[in-house]
């Protein structure tokens, strides 16, 4: 479960997040929704541990993620925008080495499993280096649910994949609901609609809808338009 | 500190397939060599005027030449360290690991040690020549490896803390650059000032720290100033380290 309070973080004097508060209860899948630059990214890197909250709360299943990190952390998998990965170890070294990190019992098991779930099995033996980028996202994907945490949260996961590679993706989310919590951000709205229970929609650091796709009379996409009308170019773009 | 000893082991094993390992390993083995060889060279013709000194007290405490390619290297060797984590991206998923601030910083500072001692561990041929040719005062040569490790302790400390603040490995180099090089220089003063200013840069001595270790002379002066120096730098790290969740 994920709990956030009236949390906000500036960079300077910009606001990057404004008193947002959310909550996602265990198993549910939800989708954090917002143009470019809404503060998606820096909500989640204050979620993980990575990024201190200006003010305001965050607990991890109870856990307070700012005095607790260390804790909180280890209850999460986390796969950053970008996927940065070590370029120069071979993708099942990289695995083994989170593994350890994390502190996974038996490593060796949880790099055949979440190899497997990620379907990159058969790039075992290459470096992370010489991959596609949709082979670096899978071993990001891999690399968050090594220690099999119990929440995930991923920064928008499916840029870079192929179509078959994007639906690959969204049923092995969809086979998580009821086990696992998951946040995902993201702009794709097709995304949202085929794997989130629910969505929290963020404009300008500020929370500006939280509701359940396919509820609301207009589409999903107008929903958005309308909120995020005065970013509505900057995305398009 | 598991974690610190899988970051450790992480480091030592992302160095040594980098063709960077390998550049710095052979040109500090090529200049050594040379040095040495000169030094050898030296003594053979100057038998009676060498004194006290042999050509291993000459290398390791003779000379600036000593600590050239070091002031070189060390930035190289320690600007990876964290910059490059940080040009990567990847201090992101490492900080977001459950582990600490202090276990990252300690197993990358382990890390710099170990790439330290296996910069030096072939110049181990050097006394193994001299004690063929001649006899060898393996005192003095313990005592010149460990006043090495020492400044080992405190250069790698330095480098370690500059890659922590830098945001580039470039940047990260030129200020150990700086650091050292301004510390070698202050050293410097030992043989030109006088008073109170020549007890301070005798202190500090880069140069007077290994002429006092090549003879075999253990000073604590200079162990208290590399440990102090070292302590700081790893300390700042992690401070460092830990302040940038709120920049």
């Amino acid at each position: 479960m994920i709990e956030v309070e009236r949390l906000s973080r500036l960079y300077g004097s910009r606001i990057a997040v404004n008193d947002v508060s959310f909550r996602v209860e265990p198993g549910e899948i939800v989708g954090f929704l917002g143009p470019n630059g809404a503060g998606k990214s820096t909500t989640l890197r204050m979620l993980t541990g990575y990024l201190a909250p200006s003010s305001g709360a965050i607990r991890i299943d109870g856990i307070d993620a700012v005095q607790s990190s260390i804790r909180a952390r280890a209850r999460m998998g986390y796969m950053p925008e970008g996927v940065p990965l070590y370029r120069d170890m071979r993708v099942h070294e990289y695995l083994r080495h989170r593994g350890q990190l994390k502190g996974v019992p038996d490593v060796a098991a949880a790099v055949d499993r979440c190899l497997e779930l990620a379907g990159v099995a058969d790039a075992r033996t290459r470096i992370v280096g010489q991959l596609s980028k949709g082979y670096r996202q899978r071993v990001g994907l891999a690399e968050a649910l090594i220690a099999d945490p119990p929440i995930l949260i991923l920064d928008e996961p499916t840029s870079g994949l192929d179509p078959n590679q994007v639906r690959q993706f969204r049923e092995l989310v969809r086979s998580f609901g009821g086990k696992k919590t998951v946040l995902l951000s993201t702009h794709i709205l097709s995304e949202v609609e085929a794997v989130c229970d629910r969505v929290i929609i963020i404009r300008e650091g500020q929370k500006v809808a939280d509701l359940v796709p396919g509820d609301a009379e207009t589409s999903l996409e107008e929903v958005f338009a309308e909120l995020t009308t005065a970013n509505a170019g900057q995305e398009a773009s | 500190m598991r974690s610190a000893w899988v970051v450790l082991k992480r480091e030592l094993g992302s160095f040594f397939v980098s063709p960077l390992a390998y550049v710095v390993l052979t040109s500090w083995l090529v200049w050594n060599g040379v040095w040495f060889w000169m030094l050898t060279e030296f003594y053979a013709r100057n038998a009676v005027s060498s004194g006290a000194s042999t050509p291993l007290s000459g290398f390791f405490g003779g000379s600036a030449l000593f600590f050239i390619p070091l002031l070189v290297f060390v930035p190289v060797l320690t600007m990876r360290l964290v910059a490059a984590e940080k040009q990567a991206g990847t201090i992101e998923t490492l900080m977001t690991a459950p582990i600490s601030e202090s276990s990252v910083i300690l197993g990358k500072y382990a890390a710099s040690l170990v790439i330290w001692c296996v910069l030096w561990l072939p110049t181990l041929v050097y006394a193994w020549i001299m004690s063929q040719h001649g006899s060898v005062d393996w005192g003095a040569v313990t005592a010149s490896y460990f006043g090495i490790l020492c400044l080992g302790a405190y250069f790698m400390a330095v480098g370690l803390l500059m890659s922590v603040l830098a945001p580039t490995q470039i940047v990260a180099a030129v200020l150990s650059f700086v650091t050292l090089g301004v510390l070698f220089t202050v050293g410097i003063g030992e043989f030109v000032l006088d008073g109170t200013a020549r007890e301070v840069c005798a202190y500090v001595s880069m140069l007077g720290h290994m002429q006092s270790f090549a003879k075999g002379v253990i000073d604590t002066r200079y162990l208290v100033f590399d440990l102090t120096l070292a302590v700081l730098a790893v300390g700042l790290s992690i401070g460092a380290l830990k302040a940038r969740r709120y920049g």
